[in-house]
Formats: C-alpha cells, structure tokens, sequence
C-alpha cells in the first residue's frame, strides 16, 4: 500500500530527521521538490536560507489558513532582498527555535513616526513580554509567531522588510570583499549582484556562504523601503500553495503520518465544566483495532486563558474510524455542575436585557445626555441581540503529539505556536527549549486556534502514551464543543432627535458575558456619527460557554448594531441613510473623517445611489472602520449591498460594491481583494443563517444539518471593488470587512416588507411581503 | 474480509478494514491518499467528494463496499502534473484560500463539467453544493466556466 511517501521511513531514521532539520522535516513531506533541503544551503539570517541553485527559502513564523499570509511575508523580504520572486519557496519557521534564541537586536526598534509616516514601520502592537506566548514574545527570534487581529502584515511589515535588507546589504558586502571593490558600487537585482565598472557578475546563491559568513557592520542603520520604492509589494500575487491546494497535496495538520501513529477519538464533556463521573472500556476493548481508553481533566486553565473547557474520554486506536465507533459504542456517565447545566438561551437572553438594566461600566460620557433627552423632540430606542457563533472551520480540530523522554514533537496547523509550545510543557514537565511545534497549514482559521483545547487534549493522551505518536482528530460535533464562541450579546440604543431629526443625544449600551471579546468596538473613545451628548456604557453578566476571539471580534456585532441603528434614524428623520452619515461624520471632527466620507461617496458612486430599482430590491450602505476614532493606524470601507427579496421571502444578495481603504499602500491587493470576497460570505451567514443556541448548558447546532453554510447559489453574482489610497497605515483587514452585509440586509428587509427585524440570524425570520 | 479497490487506476488490497468502514476513511488511512478531506461526516458539506464511475459522492457516508468493482477517483488522480484545465482554471483565479473544501469542490464541478460541457450558473448552483467556509464562491463560479472553455478547447471531457 502507499502510505504517502512514508513508508520507507523507520521510526530511528524518522526522529533522526526530525533531529536534524526541526521544522523542515513536515516540509520535507509535502512541499514541492525544489523546495526540499540542498545540499550547500546556506541561512543568511533566521529569515533566509539560499540554496547555490538561488532558491530562496523565506521562513514565515504565521500561519497560512487561507489569508494569503505564506505568500505575502514572502514579499515583504523579497521586495527587500531583491531576489527573483519565482525562485522564494515559503518554509515555516522553527517555534523551537523561537524557544531558544532571542530576536537579533536590529529588528527590536520600530523605525519612523507611527501610523502616518510612510518611510516608518507603522504602529505594531506586540504587548508585553508574556511567556505563555498569549500576547506573542516580543523578543524571541521569531517575536509574534500568532495568526491573530489581521495582523501579519501590520505587525510584521517592517521586521521582514529589515530581515530582507540585512541579508542584501551583507550578500553586497560579500561580493565586493570577494572582488575588492566598494560596496556602493554594486547593485543587486532579482538574485544578481552586478559591478557595472568592470562588468563582473554573481548571483545570490554563487555568494550566500561567504555571506553567511560575513557579518553586517551596522545593523541599526539598514533602512526598509517606502511605498513609492516597492516594485514587488503591491502588485497582485497569485498565493504560492495555490498550485498544490489545487492538486490535493497540501498536508494540513489532519493529514500528517508519522510511523507507528495511533489514532484518538475524544468526547468531551458536551456541558462546558463537566468531566466524566466513570466510562466502560470492557464494553469495547474486544472492537477491530482498539488500543486503549483514557479520561482526561479539564485543561488547565493557565493553558486556555482562563477558559473553562471540558474533562473528557479518549479511545485510542489503529485508525481513527475504528477509535470513533467504539467510543460511540462506550457507555460515558458525566459528572456535570447543575449551575451549568442550568443555562438555556431563553433564560441567557432575559439575563443580558438585566444587565442592560444595571449600572454598567461607562466607557464615554460627553456633555449631558439625559438633559438632551429631556429635550428632544423625538426619542429612538432599539434592542438588538446576536448569538452565540463558532468559527467553525471546515478542517475539524487536530494535533499529532509525541513525546518521548526529553522531547515533544506536534504536528498541527494553530494560530499560536508559542501557546502550544507553553502547553507542551507545562503538561508534560519537559522544557521548552524541547518542544518542536511543527506547523503545517490551516483548513481554515477564523479566530485565534490555539485557545481550543484540542492541543491539550492531545498533548495529555500523548503523555499517557509516551513513545507512541498519538493523533487526535475531533468530529465535527466535537468540534463545536471544543471551539471557543464568539459572545452572544445585546444592545440597547436610544437617541434624542431635534426637531430636523438630527441626533442631540446617543445613549448606548451593550451587553455581554464578563469574559467576552470586544466590547468597546465601533463605538468608543468618540462616536464616529456626530452628537453633542454621548453616552457609551458596557454591561456584563456571567455565562459558561468559554468565548474567544471569532472572526471580526467584537468589531462584527457592534458594526451591526450602529450601522441598524443609523439606517433606523435616518429612516425617521425621512432622510437618505448615505446622505444622512455623510453629515454626520462631517460634523464630527475625527482625524480621519475625511477618508470616512470618501469610502461612502466612492461606494455610493460605484452602486449607483439612488437610480431606480425594481421593486422588491433595495440598496443600503454602512461604514465599516477600525480605529478611525483616533489618529493611530486604521482601516475604513464602506459598502453599498443590493438586496433583493421575493414575495415568498427569499433574499437574494444581488450586487456588493466596496470602496476600501488602502493605507499608504497594500502588500498583496489580490488576496485583500479575496478576503473582502469571503468576508461577504461570513457575514452573508451571520446574517441569514448562523446560530448556537444552549439547551441544558449545552450546544445544540452541532453539526452542518442544523448550523447551516451558505452554497454558491446564495453567493452574491457581482462583487466590485475599488481601492482608494489614504495617509495612514493599515490597521489589518483579515478579519472585520463585510460587517455591513449583516445592518443592510436587515435594512433591506425593513425597506422591502415594511418589517424591521432586531435579532440575527434573520433567516428564522417570515421575511414575505404582499 | 480483505477487499480490493481501483483507486485511481491503481489496485489496493484493504486487509485491516471492513466493508462497511466509510469509504473516506479507507481512502486516507488504508490507502495513504489524504488529498479527500474529513469535515462533517454526514454528507453536507462535501469536502470528501470524490468520483465512483464518474458520479460525485460524499464519500464519508458510503461504505467502502460501495466501491468495490467499479472506478473511484480522487483528487490525486485528476491529473498526473495537477495540469488538467480544471486544475489551471482554478489557478488562473487564485481561487482556494484556505483549500481545505477545494478538493471536493474541484471533484463535484468535474462531475459537472463531464456531463455538460458549458454549465450555465443555476446548472452550478444545482450541481455544485458543496461548502466553503472562506467563501470563495465568487471564484469558484468563474473558474468553472473558464474550465468548460479549457476543456472544450483541450477536446478533454476526462
């Protein structure tokens, strides 16, 4: 039988390998054959590795999971290296190595002046050292290792830049040492370092080992370049594993083999804190294949964030179908707290509107709102509510762990390799410096991985079975046990009207559980809709279900509940919801207020605002903005979505038309572009589809019978998009474009039918007209 | 019982699983080929899609005995170089972000494409029902129609 190029491997021949190349031994597996090891290679800094042939080995230290990311930090060091872009091969950096040495001294200082200095390396944020590697180690090799907050590029952009840099002027030095002549008289381009006066050539791979071998003279003065200098960054780059996902030889963390591998099934206790009271191996120990059964505790908080998930069994066999028939088979009792067990949605939903009844922590409190309200011609007021939503990834979570004597070894596809490594420790006793976290790619993302327990889990039954590689994979149901949520919350708006319908006061509130993400989105510091008196609060109560950080973060449902809430005033004041923002974000005073007004003209302008359409079709625009309160990094879009709905109530997303906001330029405009296409998709969900409901303090949408996924027919036929360049740098937009499609469906529904739903998924809704 | 399955043209003796084991499974732990992937387990999303006689099936929810004596293909066994016109209109756009559906999404648009060679988009949007998580519809749709065109012009409906 094949066994995917593994076969000749015995297990001796495999550690050695792993051994001898860390990460480079999953790489070896899967990556095209130019990429494997050469002989002669020779690393210029931790970034680069040069082969003679010049291929050029960029080492990426996130993770891809469909954002373009093992594409676009490879053209960050090679705009600067100046290396032929057909011969960089992408390998993922070593986060045992991270463990070991410390980041060189040249990448620590953040060159420029912030977020609107176009020659500086922007504003990335790193947190403060935290060796749990939760915020990402600021001084490790690799420093921010985590696939979070669309944020590689802007966290990334100017170290990769720097790490390009210091390995073109050093392969400069080289080759003018070797030829005795000044450096400044050398140029290098597209891997070849010319000498115009005497005509003498090389190439980057003819001189990497003298490079290799010649240090830079002084790092803290090698400079990146700005915007109007890049010749490969900002131009349109087809992703580079796109040829191999095409070909199904891609190996994500599902598809990893190592010899001698068994194979768990887990189930978790389905209510979040419970852990097993007892479970039956004799009732399948005899099943085809079956190894042994386990149970497991908890995970340690300290290793989740805090988060509470669930103790459960694990049955260890040959092949993972056998593992999971006989679990089915086992008899489990749980051992479940009656306070957890206690929570539903109903009663969930009643202690979110309490909480926006007690006093809550009051964020903005500018001029006086309840004088305003006493004097207002007109109060509005709306309670808004979305749910619980799970990443859901179409890849179910997975780890392959061995640990040996003085060693662990995981295989998986995780947004946060440092965590994983911490955990690997912390559960085993065995140091870091130890643990090899060997990344393979991500079938999707979706929010930070490494807060799931799927690595715990797996590193725990891996430590019961020392010796014996151990592959974890979860079902799809367990998988929507094992995942972190986004919060399910509310929000309460009212707003004073003048006599014109123009707002004299806002006095918002949201609510949510204690622990969950986000809830200062969209509308702290300052409201980005001008108004003389403001109020802004947040209230919280206590749930069990663990939250985390979900695509869009808060960002997702506080866009929509501000973006309803403006088409509803404008609706009252009888004015047009784009005109009626466009003035009031004039009236403000925000710094970026002028790049907010053109997103909403070019969008507006694009989808032919206001021409006639037939009925049953209507148009709504929203703003959507990360950080345009301040003067820091930011990103600002607006989209103008045409909706369409029958008379039996079927919505059909017609037309989107986007104006995004480019900063002072983007890396890869394709895959900005294909990420603003799939976040119309996840919203498109969020809006009409998606929702986990707790029944008995559990999750009952389980699996993709009741928690439903878009197909194509629903994806929208046109989709335009037009970029418009801006004085800032970006704050990121991986993760929270798109949030509109969520308030203008809700507001085509409301122009259509007449009928103006609060509660998302709107596909519950009777959405029929006559 | 051992069994055999032609996958992709190739013969494999199954001696440590039985018939009744989802043929998924087969495939990628007893055959070694893991291009097919594992999502729902249930027949809704499609990302196990491969062919039986040409047919798209989900093939987490068919036993292995399903297969026994006809033809399966599988995304490894599409084309030799990943060249076919499906595979370099897939390319063309850029389409798979992620990729993990992509394997049965390419599987179910072939099955299309090889019963009519110029799909129209309610043919795609009848046929083509798999899901994709990152939500890359809007390229999937082009590439399939630019894959009819490469293929008519490649006289390849195979």
């Amino acid at each position: 039988m094949s066994e995917n190029g593994m076969s000749s491997f015995n297990r001796r021949e495999f550690l050695a390998v792993v051994a001898a190349a860390e990460g480079a031994f999953i790489l070896g597996f899967w990556a095209p054959p130019q990429a494997k090891a050469q002989d002669a290679t020779a690393e210029i800094n931790a970034w680069i590795v040069i082969s003679p042939d010049d291929t050029v080995t960029i080492r990426i230290a996130q993770t891809e999971l469909g954002q373009g990311v093992w594409t676009s930090n490879a053209m960050m060091v090679c705009e600067e290296l100046q290396c032929d872009w057909a011969k960089v091969r992408p390998q993922y950096a070593s986060a045992n190595r991270d463990a070991r040495e410390r980041a060189p001294e040249w990448t620590l200082q953040v060159m420029g002046n912030g977020a609107t200095d176009p020659r500086g390396g922007g504003e990335p944020g790193f947190g403060s050292r935290d060796r749990t590697g939760v915020s990402g180690i600021p001084d490790s090799l690799y420093r921010r290792m985590r696939t979070n907050a669309a944020s590689s590029v802007k966290d990334g952009r100017y170290y990769l830049q720097l790490a390009g840099a210091e390995a073109r002027e050093r392969l400069l030095l080289a080759a003018a040492n070797l030829w005795s002549v000044p450096v400044a008289e050398l140029t290098a381009k597209d891997s070849i370092i010319t000498h115009a006066r005497s005509g003498r050539t090389t190439t980057y791979g003819k001189i990497a080992d003298r490079a290799a071998r010649t240090p830079h003279p002084n790092p803290e003065t090698i400079t990146i370049k700005p915007p109007e200098q890049w010749t490969l960054m900002g131009t349109e780059r087809k992703n580079l594993d796109v040829p191999d996902k095409v070909a199904g030889k891609v190996v994500y963390g599902i598809d990893v083999r190592v010899p001698d591998m068994k194979w768990a099934a887990v189930k978790a206790c389905p209510v979040y804190g419970g852990s097993v009271k007892s479970y039956n191996f004799d009732a399948i120990r005899q099943m085809l294949g079956v190894r042994s059964a386990m149970q497991f505790p908890i995970p340690d908080t300290a290793l989740t964030r805090g988060r509470i998930f669930s103790g459960g069994v694990a049955v260890v066999a040959d092949h993972w179908h056998q593992a999971r028939t006989a679990l089915d088979r086992m008899p489990i009792e749980w051992e479940i707290p009656p306070a957890n067990a206690a929570f539903s949605t109903a009663g969930m939903h009643e202690a979110l509107i309490a909480a926006l009844d007690q006093p809550g922590r009051v964020r903005v409190n500018q001029g006086n709102v309840d004088d305003a309200f006493a004097r207002a011609a007109r109060i509005v007021e709306a309670t808004y509510s979305t749910p619980y939503l799970p990443r859901a990834r179409m890849e179910p979570g997975n780890a392959t762990v061995l640990v040996t004597g003085n060693r662990v070894d995981v295989w998986m596809g995780d947004q946060s390799p440092q965590e994983v490594r911490f955990s690997a420790s912390k559960i085993t006793g065995i140091p870091e410096q130890n643990v090899y976290v060997n990344l393979c790619h991500l079938g999707g993302g979706f929010g930070r991985n490494g807060n799931g327990p799927q690595a715990e889990q797996a590193i725990m039954i891996a430590n019961a079975h020392r010796g014996t590689p151990i592959h974890l994979l979860w079902t799809r149901e367990e998988d929507f046990i094992g995942t972190t949520y986004r919060a399910m919350g509310m929000a309460r708006l009212k707003a004073a009207l003048d006599a014109d319908g123009w707002p004299m006061a806002f006095d918002i509130r949201t609510a949510m559980q204690e622990d969950g993400f986000g809830p200062e989105s969209s509308f702290d510091v300052a409201s980005r809709y001008h108004v003389p008196n403001y109020r802004f609060s947040n209230h919280t109560t206590k749930f069990h279900v663990p939250v985390g950080t979900r695509r869009g973060i808060g960002q997702a449902a506080h866009e929509y509940y501000r973006e309803s809430f403006i088409n509803e005033l404008a609706h009252a004041a009888g004015k047009d919801p784009y005109r009626f923002r466009r003035e009031l974000i004039a009236r403000t005073s925000l710094p970026y207020k002028d790049d907010m007004i053109r997103a909403l003209d070019i969008a507006a302008e694009m989808s032919g605002w206001g021409t006639p359409l037939p009925r049953g079709t209507a148009r709504a625009i929203a703003l959507e903005e990360r950080g345009a309160e301040t003067n820091r990094m930011a990103t600002i879009s607006a989209m103008v979505h045409t909706v369409s709905i029958s008379r039996e109530g079927t919505v059909k997303l017609e037309r989107v038309d986007i104006a995004h906001d480019t900063g002072f330029s983007l890396v890869n405009p394709l895959s900005v572009k294909k990420q603003l296409e799939g976040q119309i998709i996840w919203f498109y969900n969020d809006a009409m589809h998606q929702a986990n409901t707790i029944k008995d303090g559990h999750i009952v949408e389980n699996n993709f019978n009741a928690f439903k996924l878009s197909r194509i027919n629903e994806a929208p036929p046109e989709i335009n998009i037009r970029f418009f360049k801006t004085g800032h740098w970006l704050l990121g937009m991986g993760h929270d474009r798109a949030t509109s499609v969520q308030s203008a469906i809700g507001d085509a529904i409301f122009q259509i039918t007449g009928k103006r739903f609060r509660d998302l998924p709107y596909g519950g809704h009777d959405l029929s007209w006559a | 019982m051992a069994f055999d399955l032609n996958v992709n043209g190739t013969r494999h003796t199954i001696d440590d699983a039985d018939l009744q084991t989802p043929l998924l499974w087969v495939i990628r732990e007893h055959i070694g080929l893991t291009g097919t992937k594992f999502s729902c387990g249930i027949g809704q999303c499609g990302a196990c899609t491969l062919h039986i006689d040409g047919q798209a099936v989900r093939s987490c929810s068919v036993p292995a005995s399903m297969a026994v004596g006809k033809k399966v293909t599988t995304i490894e066994g599409v084309s030799p170089d990943g060249n076919h016109p499906i595979q370099a209109a897939w390319k063309e756009f850029d389409t798979p972000q992620c990729g993990y559906c992509q394997s049965g999404m390419i599987m179910s648009a072939l099955a299309l494409l090889q019963r009519s060679a110029s799909p129209s988009d309610d043919d795609i949007n009848a046929s083509v029902t798999n899901a994709c998580r990152c939500g890359t519809y809007h390229r999937i749709r082009q590439a399939i129609h630019l894959a009819a065109d490469l293929m008519k012009k490649d006289g390849r409906r195979q």
